[in-house]
Formats: structure tokens, C-alpha cells, sequence
């Protein structure tokens, strides 16, 4: 972590270098790469941990000035291999900042998604519909943080790009009516919240179906703010229909590797491996989180429905398979055969899930 | 450019006022008469998204599913029939509001009724919907909401039985207009034994039980039709006792003589078919083809079925006639021929006065056979005399006891 100090005066007039992420007047720069910008060591020890780590190296070719080609070939091939870079970055910038997200590190987030927004913008130009996601990104970082106005301005630019672009796709449309739901509800307006969200399900239903894990977020979301405003019966009747839909979606995919693993029996158990990898990282995170959720909300409900219950840990159990985490996953089923509840079904396929592995 | 620091001095007062964007947007709303953001919205959205997102708001997730998964059917049926069929000219759901209207009341009170798990309302929601549907170009979303009763009537126990029954019955009707009839007698048969020793009736004051019966014995006339067009004869009969006895059940007489003549006629023709085969048979079966056209003569004859009375009266005479049987035979054309009478229709006087006329011969040559046999001297005058006078027999009293005895 090389930080070189600079001295402002010294740099030629009409070039005012700014913060990377304040856009304050820049006093440090990075000694690896040379090309970025900083106020104050903060905001570079911010930088550094959340994204900068990641791209310093990468950001070199992109911010320097465009060397002189010979020929007009070699000139196209110079700009599409900068334009390749940049779409590159976008990527690596838009999935860090949602993994930090899931892990609720907002904090963090937040430089990697202000990076995304601004190669993107590079990219696409200030109208596109590219620049939606990284907008959703900084508003969620900024709601989780409590940054409830700053979050606002985030989603009003989305949706402002959201309506000029006609043919925009349901499941943009939808992420960004989840956002707008979710930023009402932590403002405390549920009337809003509650429009907003309903939207998002009918976005997700045209674009995926009525019972796909994308529209599953939507029916958990929903049921928070009806289990905030104390509507405990249509809560109750979303948590179980969100259970369900993640509960179909591991049976099914448990089903697939077992018909996998049989037929590939005779190969080597190094081939087995590769093919459970089938539940990506966002799911993982979104499931982890909405599952553990709902079961805490079930364990302190006054009225205890076993069977509901034991729905939910038999789905937490199955993530915990799937991502290969066999201690959590054997814990799991085990505390679920301790649950009252005479489903033998599920008590053998936790049982054969153990002794299969 | 003191005028203009004065304007800006201004503004910025003003500006100090609304701080925020709430107060931006309360301040609108209060002030400047105009649509809300959802009202904008609602204005560009098609109909279906604005009563989907309706439901949704209020909590209905199931309803929105159902009617989701109604509109997607529904174009799916269409991409299947392809351009050029009777579907494809019919608007889609989406674009009939009435329809979503309907959709939307009932099936959100459907939901809140499942989650408080009161079923009987639920029932009586998913069936006022079948009977919205009722027309001919909505027939499979009826066929859809009387499943969906079937389905949740099965869950209702407080009322004894009496929906599940209801459930049943409309089941059986879905089925017989499909075509598929033996599902259909399947749920007749268990409408009929869950209503056996009720006493629920239904608007019209007609008792379930028999609505059951009656419900059985068309089905059963209609299988039987079946079978008899190909050819299955046993079964065919089997399956018309079974029609005749739900219509005895049943207790409406038109419908019992009905089903008499039926069965009467495919033992007839079962008889014809297997004359070939074996007599013994061919006895037993039309002993009983006697027995049941007899039932229906007298059953006829009650409801005054007259061209009915008139072919059942003319294949028993045949019966006896075959047989040797003329008195009898004489009998059954006599009362046809009455019958025809007062149905006016010429030709068939003719053919039963002709039917009539054969069966008296026979009756005739049976003692004019015992006469020629006999070949002793009072038979042979006896003869000469009747050949002269050409009257009656039976006036004879000679004879007399002869003719008892031949007959």
C-alpha cells in the first residue's frame, strides 16, 4: 500500500486532480499504480480495502493517455481492447459491490459500486440502461447504511432511465421496484413500500414465472412489511409460499446431481465434484439470508406451526448440502429430527443426504 | 445587477421553505390539483397489471398467481389451436374487463377465506366463478373452477357430506360433456351413495338422491349406446338393468319406461343376433326380453307412452307368435292395434290389423291341425261346417274343450 504524497502547486495549471471518492482536491496518490487519487489517507484505506486492491493494476492502460498507433488497424484494435478492459472492469466492480451487499458490509460497498457507475458511464454514456444495476447497487448500500435521501436520488436517477428506455426488460424493471420498496419501507412508508413491491411481482412473474426463486425476493420482502404492520395471517401465508418456492428449487436440483452422480458412478470421484457447484454465489447469500429469516420469525411466533417449521429447516439443510458445507448441513438435518414432527420423508432424505457424502 | 441579487435573495427565501422532497411532494399534492405518481401509473398500465398489482398490494399473492397462471393457459391454448381456429379470433383475458373484474372479487375472497381455513366459504366463491363462466367460449375456465370445488370440498366435513356430493355431481356433468362417460358414472355413482338416506334437496325441491339416479341412468343409457354400437351386447344389457333400476329408484315413471323399452330392445336384438348360437340361451334371454316388455306394456300403458305401447306390444306378439304362443300373441296385437288407433297413424293400423290377422290365423291352424289329425268323422264335419260358415271357432261348443287342450 505505497501512498506517494503530491504537492497540488506543482501540477500544471487547468489539471485540477480530484479524490476518487469525494471529489475533493487530491493530496495523496497511489504509489502502485499511479493513476488514482486521494483527499486524505481515509479515503484511500477505504479505496484500498473495497475495490482498489482488485483493479489497481487494471486501471493503469485505462487512465493513461491512448498511445500512438501506426496505422488505423492497429488504432481500432487499440480502442476496442480499452473498451474491452473497461466492460471488464464494469463486471469485476458490479460483483464485488453485490457481494458486499449480501454480506451486509455496506460500507464497503459503496466505493466499488461508485467505480462500477463510473466505468459504466465510460462505456454506455450517462442515458443508457447499463448504468440501472450500478444505480440499484449504490441505493441499496445507501439504504442498508441509513442513507435514506442519498438513496433516493440513486433510485430517481434508475427510474428516470428506467422510463425513457421503452423496451426495457421486466427483470430491470423489476429490481428496481424491489429498491423502491425497500427504500419506503425503511422510511416507514408501507403504503408506498407495498405498491412498489407488488410491482416488482408482476415484473418478476412476466420474466421468470410466479414461482421462480427472482420472485420469491419480492414475496419475502413483502412479507416483512406485512409482518411490520402486523397482518400476521398474510405474512404467515408469504413466508410459507417463499419457503416452498426455495424448498422446490433444491429438491429439484438435489435431484438432478443424484440422477448425475449415478450415472457418472463409474467415473472418478474427482469428476463428481465439479458438477455440485450448481447454486451461485448471489443465490447462496439470498437463500442463506431469507431462509435464516424466516425461521427465526417462525421460532418467536407465538403460535408454533411444526410442520411450517420443520419446511423450513429441511430447505436449510439442502442449501447447507449443496454448497458442500457437510458439518453445517449434518447439524442442520440433526436438530430437525429433534423438532416433534413425524415427516418421515424428509427425516430420510436428511438421513440419505448424509450417508450419501 | 442589484435588481437581479434582489430576485435571487427571493428565490432563495422561497426555496428555504420546501427543503426536502416530501414537503416538495406534499406541497403539490395539497396545493396543485393533479394525478398522483400511482395515479400516473395507473393511467399508463393495461388493466390486467393494474388489477395484478392491486391484488398483490393487499396481500393476495395466491389470487394473483391463479389468475397469472389463467392468462398464460389461456394464451397457451391459443399458440396450440393455431391461426385459423375458433380461438384464435377470441379476445384473451387480459383485454376483457368485465371478465378480470369477476376474476379479481371472487378469487380474493376465496383467499381470505383459505387463510382463515373457513373451506365452505372458498367453496362457494370457486363456484359462483364456474357459474360466471358459463358460456360456450369459457367452457375450460368453468371446467377449471369446478375442479378447483372438487378439490376443496373434499376439506369440508361441517356440512356432512352435502358439498362434497354437489362437488361429485358437477364433476360428473364436466366429464359426460367431455365425452369421457365412464369417469363421469364414476362420480355419479359417488353422488349417489353419499346422498342415499339424505333428505337435502335442491332448489327446484327435487331430493339430491334422486337427482342422482336420474344423473345415473342417463349415463348409463349412454354407455349402453355405446357398447351396443360395437356390438357388446352383455354388457350393453348389463348395463341398461342398471339404468332401469336407478330410474325405478329414481321414481319419475316417464323415465323408468324409458329405460324398460330400452332394455327390452337390446335383449330383442341380442335375441335376433344370436339365433344362429344357441337356443337355450336365446330362451333364457327372451323369457327375460317377455318379462321386462310386459313391465313396460303395463308401465307404457300408465304413462301413455302409445307409439312406444305399439312396438312393444308388436315385438311381444312377435315373441309369442315365434313361440306358439298365439293366444297371447292375438292378445298383444289387439291391444296395439287399439293403441295405434288413437295415435291416427294409418299405415301402422294397417300393420297391426295385418299383425292381428296373422297371429289369429295361427291360432286357427292350430286347431284345424288337431282337427286334420284327429281324421275321425265329427272332426271332419266339424270341419266341413266351419269351411261353410267361416265363423269363429271357439262358438263350437263341441270343440271347446279340444281348443283349451291344443292352446
Amino acid at each position: 500500500m505505497n501512498v506517494q504524497q503530491l504537492v497540488p502547486l506543482a501540477l500544471p495549471r487547468g489539471r485540477p486532480l480530484s479524490c476518487e471518492l469525494c471529489g475533493g482536491p487530491a493530496q495523496l496518490r497511489c504509489g502502485a499504480c499511479r493513476v488514482t487519487y486521494y483527499c486524505d489517507v481515509d479515503h484511500q484505506k477505504a479505496d484500498w480495502v473495497s475495490i482498489h486492491e482488485k483493479i489497481c493494476q487494471l486501471l493503469i492502460p485505462i487512465r493513461t493517455s491512448f498511445p500512438f498507433f501506426n496505422s488505423e488497424k492497429e488504432r481500432k484494435h487499440g480502442m476496442e481492447q480499452l473498451l474491452h478492459r473497461q466492460k471488464h472492469l464494469v463486471d469485476l466492480t458490479h460483483k464485488v459491490a453485490q457481494k458486499f451487499v449480501f454480506e451486509g458490509k455496506h460500507k464497503e460497498a459503496i466505493p466499488a459500486a461508485l467505480h462500477s457507475l463510473r466505468f459504466s458511464i465510460d462505456t454506455c454514456g450517462p442515458d443508457s440502461v447499463e448504468l440501472v444495476p450500478a444505480y440499484l447497487i449504490l441505493a441499496e448500500a445507501s439504504t442498508g447504511l441509513g442513507h435514506l435521501t442519498q438513496a433516493e436520488e440513486y433510485l430517481s436517477q434508475a427510474q428516470w432511465i428506467v422510463l425513457k428506455t421503452s423496451d426495457c426488460s421486466n427483470g430491470i424493471q423489476s429490481k428496481l421496484h424491489r429498491n423502491l420498496g425497500l427504500l419506503y419501507a425503511a422510511k416507514g412508508n408501507f403504503e408506498e413500500s407495498l405498491y412498489h413491491l407488488a410491482t416488482d411481482i408482476y415484473f418478476a412473474s412476466c420474466a421468470f414465472g410466479t414461482h421462480d426463486i427472482s420472485t420469491s425476493g419480492g414475496y419475502f420482502h413483502m412479507a416483512n412489511v406485512f409482518f411490520r404492520q402486523n397482518k400476521m395471517d398474510i405474512a404467515d401465508s408469504l413466508y410459507t409460499e417463499v419457503t416452498d418456492i426455495w424448498h422446490a428449487h433444491f429438491s429439484r436440483l438435489i435431484r438432478v446431481q443424484s440422477q448425475t452422480l449415478t450415472t457418472l458412478s463409474c467415473m472418478l470421484s474427482i469428476h463428481r465434484k465439479c458438477f455440485i457447484l450448481n447454486v451461485d454465489e448471489a443465490q447462496q447469500a439470498e437463500a442463506s439470508q431469507v431462509l435464516n429469516a424466516i425461521l427465526d420469525i417462525k421460532e418467536q411466533a407465538p403460535k408454533q406451526q411444526p410442520a411450517k417449521t420443520a419446511n423450513v429447516v429441511h430447505a436449510l439443510a439442502m442449501l447447507h448440502y449443496l454448497i458442500l458445507d457437510l458439518p453445517k448441513a449434518s447439524s442442520t438435518a440433526s436438530l430437525y429430527s429433534l423438532d416433534s414432527v413425524p415427516l418421515c420423508r424428509c427425516i430420510t432424505d436428511a438421513g440419505w443426504m448424509l450417508c450419501s457424502e | 445587477m442589484y435588481g437581479i441579487g434582489g430576485t435571487i435573495k427571493e428565490l432563495k427565501c422561497w426555496i428555504h421553505l420546501i427543503k426536502d422532497k416530501d414537503a416538495i411532494d406534499h406541497y403539490l399534492a395539497m396545493n396543485i390539483k393533479g394525478l398522483s405518481k400511482q395515479e400516473a401509473a395507473a393511467y399508463r398500465n393495461s388493466y390486467k397489471k393494474n388489477i395484478c398489482i392491486d391484488m398483490l398490494r393487499q396481500g393476495y399473492h395466491k389470487s394473483f398467481s391463479e389468475l397469472f397462471t389463467l392468462i398464460q393457459k389461456w394464451n397457451a391454448l391459443r399458440e396450440a389451436a393455431g391461426p385459423g381456429s375458433a380461438i384464435w379470433q377470441q379476445k384473451s383475458l387480459e383485454e376483457q374487463p368485465d371478465k378480470l373484474d369477476q376474476l379479481h372479487h371472487f378469487l380474493t375472497r376465496a383467499e381470505a377465506a383459505q387463510r382463515a381455513e373457513y373451506y365452505e366459504e372458498v367453496y362457494n366463491n370457486q363456484l359462483n366463478l364456474a357459474y360466471c363462466f358459463n358460456n360456450t367460449e369459457d367452457k375450460w375456465l368453468r371446467n377449471y373452477f369446478y375442479e378447483q370445488c372438487f378439490s376443496t370440498a373434499q376439506l369440508i366435513k361441517i356440512d356432512g357430506g352435502k358439498k362434497e356430493a354437489e362437488a361429485h355431481a358437477n364433476m360428473g356433468l364436466v366429464n359426460e360433456e367431455q365425452g369421457q362417460f365412464m369417469k363421469a358414472a364414476e362420480h355419479y355413482e359417488t353422488f349417489h351413495q353419499l346422498t342415499l338416506g339424505r333428505m337435502w334437496n335442491d332448489e327446484t325441491g327435487h331430493t339430491y338422491n334422486s337427482l342422482a339416479c336420474e344423473h345415473l341412468w342417463r349415463i348409463y343409457t349412454l354407455l349402453a349406446d355405446k357398447m351396443l354400437e360395437n356390438k357388446e351386447h352383455q354388457q350393453a344389457i348389463k348395463t341398461l338393468i342398471k339404468a332401469f333400476e336407478m330410474a325405478k329408484k329414481g321414481g319419475d315413471k316417464k323415465m323408468e319406461g324409458e329405460a324398460a323399452y330400452c332394455l327390452g330392445l337390446a335383449y330383442h336384438s341380442a335375441g335376433e343376433e344370436q339365433t344362429a348360437i344357441i337356443v337355450s340361451l336365446l330362451n333364457g334371454k327372451v323369457t327375460e326380453a317377455i318379462a321386462y316388455l310386459e313391465k313396460f306394456v303395463t308401465v307404457a300403458k300408465s304413462a301413455q307412452l302409445s307409439r312406444s305401447l305399439v312396438d312393444a306390444c308388436i315385438s311381444l306378439g312377435d315373441i309369442y307368435n315365434e313361440r306358439g304362443n298365439y293366444y297371447k300373441a292375438c292378445e298383444y296385437f289387439n291391444q296395439a292395434f287399439e293403441a295405434a288407433n288413437t295415435l291416427t297413424d294409418l299405415p301402422l293400423v294397417d300393420e297391426t290389423k295385418v299383425y292381428y290377422g296373422i297371429a289369429k290365423g295361427h291360432n286357427m291352424m292350430v286347431v284345424v291341425n288337431s282337427h286334420t289329425d284327429a281324421a275321425d268323422h265329427v272332426s271332419i264335419e266339424y270341419l266341413l261346417a266351419w269351411k261353410e260358415n267361416r265363423s269363429d271357432m271357439c262358438t263350437d261348443p263341441f270343440t271347446n274343450g279340444n281348443t283349451v287342450q291344443a292352446v
